[in-house]
């Protein structure tokens, strides 16, 4: 066990390294040979994409090599081609030139856009940068969409996602320090901070986490983000993740930490505390009574969508005194047909709600419009009568479903999902007694969660009582004076201090 | 990260901690329990508050000489290695009983009003789940719990206005229609809901501000003596004498009169949600003889905690007769007292100690 660890941290070690110098070490027999056309060559046989271009200038031939995949033949030809064959030196000047004992370095420059000219008169190689593969514009999301404000949404290029970023804070306190991660994919990772604002523990953290990474190859952020979360096995998300860079500027400018990959849209934020995955962008573009309305909506919703359903079984099957009887008699009314436990009914409907909601997720619209219809009137209205279920359960259990998806972020909604079923056994076996254990156990959970070491549940516990103004309330921006406690940021007020 | 510092409690963990350890199952007999005063008891509160605040001093004051230390090795350094030893044996003991003796009243409680056709063994081991999950968390998961169990059960204190408008505000004068003797009985069953905030002899050397420690504490206490008063005063002027002395639990019954058109038996839900009291309670109390136990042995290990936890299982599920497992609860109030005075010794051991010390010198 603890041999197995020293290896896991002497692998770690040396992944701290930069990646090119990683591959040398797992193909020791790259580093003694030297940069030849016959070497990329042999490294790059069976790779058809490759393309060695000689061109004959009149100071003698030019080999040129590059990805076809990857570089635009105009491009190649306005940046490359046509100076050289204008005996444009700058080309040459511009570009740089190649260690002809580094071998990796010129591999992984071809595998990441480059283009390779190598001048048999002079026998030496430059590389010049012609990535110019094609990639999506900026969008509106579809996922967090707003009504007001900014419309733009990350991409799937980590360089477009840094100029949405960077295009919005002006100032070279902003800083993006990249790492690979992947040892099979060598995926560009970007930390941004603002290194003025930034704690640097919390820094310290994701970085080691970042470098600790071991794994073929990551694809999308999501899956990285739960190898670096502080607790892999809780159903919480216990970062936050946007696509939206007005929500990523929000939170640097409150001194966190944004991580971003190549190749994937979102952008996760750390540390976030619980409360900040109820809180879309759209809260601060509304006027504050509105924006604390909503919240306050989302955030009871929560509780209420996994603690719903569950009353009603430990109501029916344990405690009816607690029902008005007027109530208890309508209840009793609309199931006197329903042959099962009241357990056993709400777990057939919310597991054909969940049905329903997993098929439509990946049908295309129209079929997922019929799928609806289907639902809707073969579950809303059949069941009941059919005696399955009763009518006062089908509002319920809409309600809940409803409600579960208030959360502003996605993984917050599937997270109210599954711990719904944890209630409704609990209600099952213990009534209102195993609801409130079960409420328990879930505070417990929230209170131990950490996330990059600090506190979940703040400001449920305050750190500053200054959250409190930005939290199920939002107060009015003005007196948004101080940053969250939960970032640690080395300056707590916004803005200057008094001008005096 | 900051669980793996010694100093761990802030300000706010303090005051909830020793607000919560000492509300738990008392509060719902205590207006029965001092009905031997009849309508004159609803200012004991206040008696126990002050009683309370003072006992405070002396347990202070001596851990405060010994900031690294808790209440288990400050014993074995002032009393002596091996009656230290069995004093400390004693304390857990006590601890244990009185974390059995609270389970097995909520239990019963629970079987009676929510769960009739049950066992109690099903909804013990789900508590002891839940418990163990919180106390694994060390002093500062438990902190951090009693604060959300204080916010999620205090605002039961809104029910109290149905029987306040139902109730006489003539009640409450005279204020001292009483002989000393049902005082005296009086004091000593309701000073029972009490106790608690003892347990600041075991978690003083986590508290990162030791000097307002006190303060801390004392602002623990009077926010138990404000529930506490209230909900005395409101019994008195709801209940009749001859109910007083009569009704059980009378919180309960307070409850009861709560009138909501969505919701009935609001009592139902009440006693259900006391389990976030009774949790926070016996978590402290299981981690202070959980520290105990790494006293005894002079190591520190998680499984300590299982072995206190089966052993309170096991107490629990003894059958013992009713009449033995009341005499024994009763003693156990003997031990409280004993406890709550005993650092008034401690602090004549460790002056004669330090004086020798300073002869020697």
């Amino acid at each position: 066990m603890w041999g197995w660890m020293g290896v896991v941290k002497l692998l770690s070690k040396f992944l701290q390294k930069k990646a090119p110098s990683d591959k040398s070490t797992s193909k020791p027999k790259l580093k003694n040979k030297r940069v030849s056309i016959e070497s990329i060559k042999q490294e790059l046989a069976d790779v058809d994409d490759v393309i060695y271009k000689n061109i004959r200038t009149p100071k003698g031939p030019v080999t040129v090599i590059y990805y076809s995949s990857f570089v635009d033949n105009q491009v190649l030809h306005q940046t490359v081609i046509a100076p050289i064959l204008r005996q444009d030196e700058t080309v040459i000047h511009a570009s740089e030139k190649i260690d002809l004992n580094d071998l990796p370095h010129v591999l992984s420059l071809i595998t990441t856009g480059h283009t390779i000219l190598f001048l048999h008169t002079q026998h030496v190689f430059y590389s010049i940068n012609t990535f110019s593969a094609e990639s999506r514009s900026i969008q509106q999301t579809e996922t967090e969409s707003t009504v007001i404000g900014p419309q733009d949404a990350f991409t799937e290029s980590l360089d477009t996602n840094l100029s949405l970023i960077k295009r919005r804070i002006n100032n070279p306190e902003l800083k993006n320090k990249t790492y690979m991660v992947g040892t099979e994919t060598n995926t560009k990772v970007s930390v941004l901070y603002l290194s003025n604002l930034v704690n640097q523990d919390n820094l310290k953290r994701i970085i080691n986490k970042l470098e600790e990474l071991e794994y073929d190859g990551f694809t999308d952020i999501t899956v990285m983000k739960q190898f670096i979360e502080d607790h892999p096995m809780s159903p919480f998300p216990q970062y936050n993740s946007t696509v939206r860079p007005d929500m990523t500027m929000k939170y640097l400018l409150d001194g966190r930490i944004a991580v971003m990959m190549d190749n994937s849209q979102s952008v996760i934020i750390c540390p976030t505390s619980f409360l900040e995955l109820f809180e879309p962008m759209e809260d601060y573009y509304n006027r504050w009574m509105t924006a604390t309305l909503l919240r306050s909506l989302r955030f009871f919703g929560f509780f209420v969508t996994i603690i719903l359903t569950p009353t009603y079984i430990s109501a029916l099957t344990y405690h009816p005194e607690i029902l008005p009887f007027e109530l208890l008699i309508n209840l009793q009314e609309s199931r006197n047909r329903v042959p099962f436990p009241p357990v056993m009914e709400v777990l057939f409907i919310e597991l054909v709600i969940e049905i329903l909601r997993e098929a439509g997720s990946r049908m295309p619209t129209k079929i997922g419009q019929t799928l609806g219809i289907v639902g809707g009137i073969v579950i809303g209205t059949a069941a009941v009568e059919a005696g399955l279920i009763s009518n006062m359960l089908v509002v319920l259990v809409a309600i809940s479903a409803l409600l579960s998806f208030l959360p502003s972020s996605f993984l917050m909604s599937n997270t109210s999902r599954f711990i719904r079923y944890a209630f409704i056994l609990a209600a099952g076996f213990f009534g209102l007694y195993g609801q409130m254990i079960a409420l328990a156990w879930l505070f417990i959970h929230l209170l131990n969660l950490t996330s990059l070491g600090t506190p979940y549940l703040t400001p449920g516990i305050p750190r500053n009582w200054t959250d409190l103004l930005d939290s199920v309330l939002r107060a009015p921006s003005g007196l948004l004076k101080y940053r969250k406690g939960i970032a640690r940021s080395k300056e707590k007020q916004v803005g200057p201090l008094n001008e005096e | 990260m900051d669980n793996n510092k010694l100093k761990k409690l802030n300000g706010y963990h303090v005051v909830f901690l020793v607000q919560n350890s000492m509300i738990g199952l008392g509060l719902l007999s205590l207006p029965q329990q001092m009905s031997s005063m009849g309508y004159s008891q609803w200012w004991l509160p206040i008696m126990f508050g002050v009683i309370a605040n003072l006992s405070l001093i002396p347990m202070i004051w001596i851990v405060k000489r010994y900031p690294k230390d808790n209440i288990f090795t400050i014993n074995e350094k002032l009393v002596g290695k091996w009656l230290g030893k069995l004093l400390n044996i004693v304390l857990i003991l006590y601890l244990i009983l009185f974390i059995s003796s609270i389970l097995e009243g909520y239990l019963d409680l629970i079987q009676i009003v929510a769960l009739p056709d049950r066992t109690i063994i099903t909804p013990l081991v789900f508590f002891f789940s839940v418990l163990l999950y919180v106390v694994h968390g060390g002093i500062k998961s438990i902190a951090r719990f009693c604060i959300i169990s204080f916010f999620l059960t205090g605002w039961m204190a809104l029910f109290l206005y149905w029987p306040i408008s139902h109730g006489d505000i003539s009640h409450l004068i005279p204020v001292s229609n009483f002989t000393w003797k049902e005082f005296l009985t009086a004091s000593r069953n309701g000073y029972y809901s009490m106790v608690g905030y003892e347990l600041i002899l075991v978690f003083f050397p986590y508290i990162i501000n030791q000097q307002k420690a006190f303060r801390q504490a004392s602002i623990g206490v009077w926010i138990t003596v404000f529930f506490y008063l209230a909900v005395t005063i409101v019994s008195v002027m709801y209940f009749s004498e001859w109910q007083m002395t009569e009704v059980l639990y009378p919180i309960l019954k307070l409850f009861q009169e709560v009138e909501l058109s969505f919701a009935e038996r609001i009592d139902v839900m009440g006693i259900s949600l006391w389990v976030m009291l009774l949790l926070s309670t016996s978590a402290a109390y299981l981690w202070a003889s959980k520290k105990g136990m790494d006293s005894l042995r002079a190591n520190n290990k998680t499984y300590h905690m299982y072995i206190m936890a089966i052993l309170i299982f096991i107490f629990i599920n003894i059958p013992f007769s009713k009449e033995f497992q009341e005499m024994l609860y009763d003693r156990v109030f003997y031990v409280k007292f004993a406890i709550i005075l005993w650092p008034n010794i401690l602090i004549l051991l460790h002056l004669i100690r330090s004086g020798r010390k300073r002869a020697k010198s």
